[in-house]
């Protein structure tokens, strides 16, 4: 009696199956990674792209010519803008923690420092005699405008490229730093040239130059967009895009912080890097171009240029002016 | 073969009768409702089938109610506290983490302890959730997630240690993976085990509309039963039938009984504990949220304008006038949980006001000073938080023993109920039997 239910089973199952010929189901699934992204990525990108022939409308690396000396730090001119800065007791500063060397964050102190930042900090001592008087606001490519535009940063020093779209919204000082962009990829990765990347993730920050570049590269690259420069260097480490590609100054701090990635060395271009201040700034743009002279004349900036190990040329690109 | 003829023709047989059968019966029951005896027999059959249905509905209701009971107090009853207990557990290391990051160099030996106690009590939350066989699609996308959020953090700890500024993005991926991954599947575990508790809690509470209406016909029965003899043979006692009709009074009114102490011992439940348990818990969510808000504000350093304003907004719906904290408040019956809940307040202003220091200090320029004060200083913001966080804790725990134990009453007695219910519909039916059998005897 007990057999019986076994025996029908059987029977039952051997009838099903013959029914399906030889066919067995396929087993199910197994369950997939659910792999981590970080805040804000868009993938693909559609960064905007800029106006046509835009790049040459105006000579992007020139700025407002300094008058006269600089003024002895604490006495400056009654109604500029750094009198106002004065006025408030610090000079804020809008600078980015994630790329290493120019302002990243040190994990050891919990400071914000790097080239840039030290760069930042010149103006500070300039206006106050005291690089201290500064407040480091941790800004995203894609802030870096709209904080300068409605004033919650004086001035923005954070490897932005100068370029004629831009100085329709902020001014820029003279150059202070000539970087290109460049492409980084895994160690292990097969490609030796852009086109060997095409249809491929290739990850920049939103807001920057760098992704318009990625978008409109003939190649056909798929730009992902993120909202730090450190968030592309991890989805490469994840295996989450196949390259990433900015200015070679960020590439090679990313390069420092992952030994196991390589530049392709292709040249997309320059980047010229200037410090942004509002538009209406003028008098503040010319201050901080006399405090860049200065600088680039007594020393300073080749002492943080290798104090930084930037590597490239140790002599400041020469500042031009458009007046 | 024979015996396969015989079948076929019996079953021939058997079909033709039960086709002329309803006017059959039907003329046989007037004919036999005629005679004092044919109605005797009548009642007879009509009490031993209502009786044996009521006693059935009752005893096979009751197993019933005992199963969705044991559903409230063993499984979806604590499916929900473990619900509520994961999600605490993910946001609090998220917040931890979070503040870990904000301490220069090594993270501090107690926020370290902290997160690791958090993943402890969240993987352990989560195997009980898994224990009880129910919400599997959250729970496995939790179990999927969970060791990926630990490797995040850990390779940020890592990076951290070798001054790789690579470790801070790394957690904030892994508290966006939390945030919008983890966080919204251990809600939606929470949110499905709170609707499934209510369901369990509703059907062991149903009213048994079945067993009363045939307990209530048995009843009828009997009445019917007794006025024909008491007309018929003078004598207005009938022992058998009196019996019967004792044992269906009893078992009517123990059911009725029954379900009233099981509504309101779930009812109970409810009242002193799981309902006081979500509205503790939800202002405990608010309160490690404004915490990882808090923290993350400065991690953002400058530009964290909408965690900022995140925060504002959860701790304005934590503590003002009519919060997540006064309206537990007001569901509050046990004074120890009003007790704990007055502190929770107090800690939820101190730290209101800290936090007005902390804006202070970063918007002045003095950003040391505020990580000083939110996260650094074990007086501060942080001992504050804690004491939010530990006494809404308190809070739960005090409720949810109030609906452990309530929840446990109402099951209490149940199968010793079956028991007797068996029994009493047994002794209503054999009375009944045998006080109708000793009259149609007399007739014979």
């Amino acid at each position: 009696m007990r057999l019986r239910p076994v025996v029908l089973t059987t029977l039952l199952a051997a009838v099903t199956l013959s029914a399906c010929g030889t066919e067995v189901p396929p087993p199910s699934q197994p369950p997939r990674a659910v792999l981590p992204l970080p805040a804000g990525v868009q993938d693909p990108a559609h960064p905007p792209t800029p106006d046509a022939g835009g790049d040459d409308s105006c000579d992007a690396r020139a700025s407002l010519r300094p008058r006269g000396a600089l003024p002895a730090p604490g006495q400056m001119p009654a109604g500029s803008t750094m009198a106002a800065i004065v006025q408030r007791g610090r000079l804020r500063v809008g600078v980015d923690q994630n790329t290493y060397l120019f302002g990243y964050r040190n994990a050891g102190t919990g400071e914000i420092e790097g080239f840039d930042v030290d760069m930042a900090r010149a103006v500070a001592a300039a206006i106050f005699g005291d690089p201290n008087r500064i407040q480091l606001v941790a800004i995203t490519s894609a802030q870096r405008i709209p904080f300068l535009a409605d004033g919650t940063v004086d001035l923005v020093v954070d490897t932005m490229t100068m370029n004629c779209d831009r100085w329709q919204q902020v001014n820029f000082s003279s150059q202070y730093y000539d970087a290109r962009q460049d492409v980084l990829v895994p160690a292990s990765s097969p490609a030796k040239t852009v086109d060997d990347l095409a249809g491929q993730k290739v990850c920049a920050a939103d807001g920057s130059t760098s992704i318009q570049k990625i978008a409109a590269h003939p190649a056909g690259l798929r730009p992902v967009a993120v909202l730090d420069w450190t968030d592309c260097l991890v989805l490469l480490q994840q295996g989450q895009v196949a390259a990433i590609s900015t200015d070679d100054t960020i590439l090679a701090g990313m390069q420092a912080e992952d030994p196991t990635t390589r530049m392709l060395g292709a040249d997309l271009g320059a980047e010229p890097y200037g410090m942004a201040m509002s538009a209406q700034a003028d008098d503040f743009t010319r201050f901080v171009n006399a405090v860049l002279e200065r600088l680039r004349a007594d020393g300073s900036w080749t002492a943080l240029h290798e104090k930084w190990h930037l590597g490239g040329s140790s002599t400041p690109p020469p500042a031009r002016y458009r007046d | 073969m024979t015996q396969l003829a015989t079948g076929q023709q019996w079953a021939r047989q058997a079909w033709a009768q039960l086709a002329g059968a309803p006017s059959a019966v039907a003329r046989q029951v007037r004919d036999a409702a005629q005679t004092t005896p044919g109605r005797l027999r009548l009642y007879l059959v009509l009490v031993v089938v209502l009786g044996s249905l009521a006693g059935v509905s009752a005893v096979v209701g009751l197993a019933r109610r005992s199963g969705s009971v044991d559903d409230v107090a063993t499984r979806s009853g604590p499916l929900a506290v473990q619900a509520q207990q994961l999600y605490r557990s993910l946001s609090d290391a998220d917040a931890t983490a979070a503040a870990a990051f904000l301490t220069s160099g090594v993270e501090p030996a107690q926020l370290r302890e902290r997160y690791l106690d958090d993943i402890a009590a969240a993987s352990a939350a989560l195997a009980a959730s898994a224990s009880t066989g129910t919400e599997q699609a959250q729970v496995q996308q939790l179990a999927a997630g969970l060791p990926v959020y630990t490797g995040l953090v850990e390779t940020a700890r890592t990076l951290n240690r070798l001054n790789n500024p690579l470790g801070a993005a790394y957690l904030r991926e892994a508290s966006t993976f939390m945030r919008e991954q983890l966080l919204p599947a251990a809600e939606e575990l929470y949110r499905a085990a709170t609707t499934r508790l209510a369901d369990d809690r509703s059907s062991a509470a149903a009213f048994p509309w079945l067993t009363v209406a045939l307990l209530l016909a048995v009843g009828w029965a009997l009445v019917v039963t007794q006025l024909f003899l008491a007309r018929r043979t003078q004598r207005l006692l009938n022992r058998g039938l009196a019996v019967a009709s004792a044992a269906t009074l009893v078992l009517a009114l123990w059911v009725l009984g029954s379900w009233i102490a099981v509504t309101v011992d779930l009812h109970r439940s409810d009242r002193d504990g799981s309902a006081q348990v979500q509205a503790i818990a939800q202002a405990r969510v608010l309160a490690l949220q404004a915490r990882a808000d808090e923290a993350l504000t400065l991690v953002a350093r400058g530009s964290g304008g909408q965690f900022e304003q995140d925060f504002q907004e959860r701790m304005a719906a934590l503590a003002d006038a009519g919060g997540a904290l006064d309206v537990a408040s007001a569901r509050a019956t046990d004074p120890a949980v009003t007790r704990a809940l007055d502190e929770a307040k107090a800690a939820a202003q101190t730290w209101r006001a800290g936090h007005t220091e902390v804006r202070e200090a970063d918007d002045g320029g003095d950003y040391p000073a505020a990580v000083t004060i939110a996260v650094t200083d074990p007086t501060r913001n942080s001992a504050a938080f804690t004491t939010v966080d530990a006494s809404l804790q308190q809070a739960i725990a005090v409720a949810g023993a109030a609906f452990t134990e309530n929840a446990d009453d109402a099951g209490s007695g149940l199968t010793f109920a079956a028991v007797v219910w068996a029994l009493l519909a047994v002794v209503a039916v054999a009375g009944a039997v045998l006080g109708i059998q000793q009259r149609l005897a007399e007739y014979r």
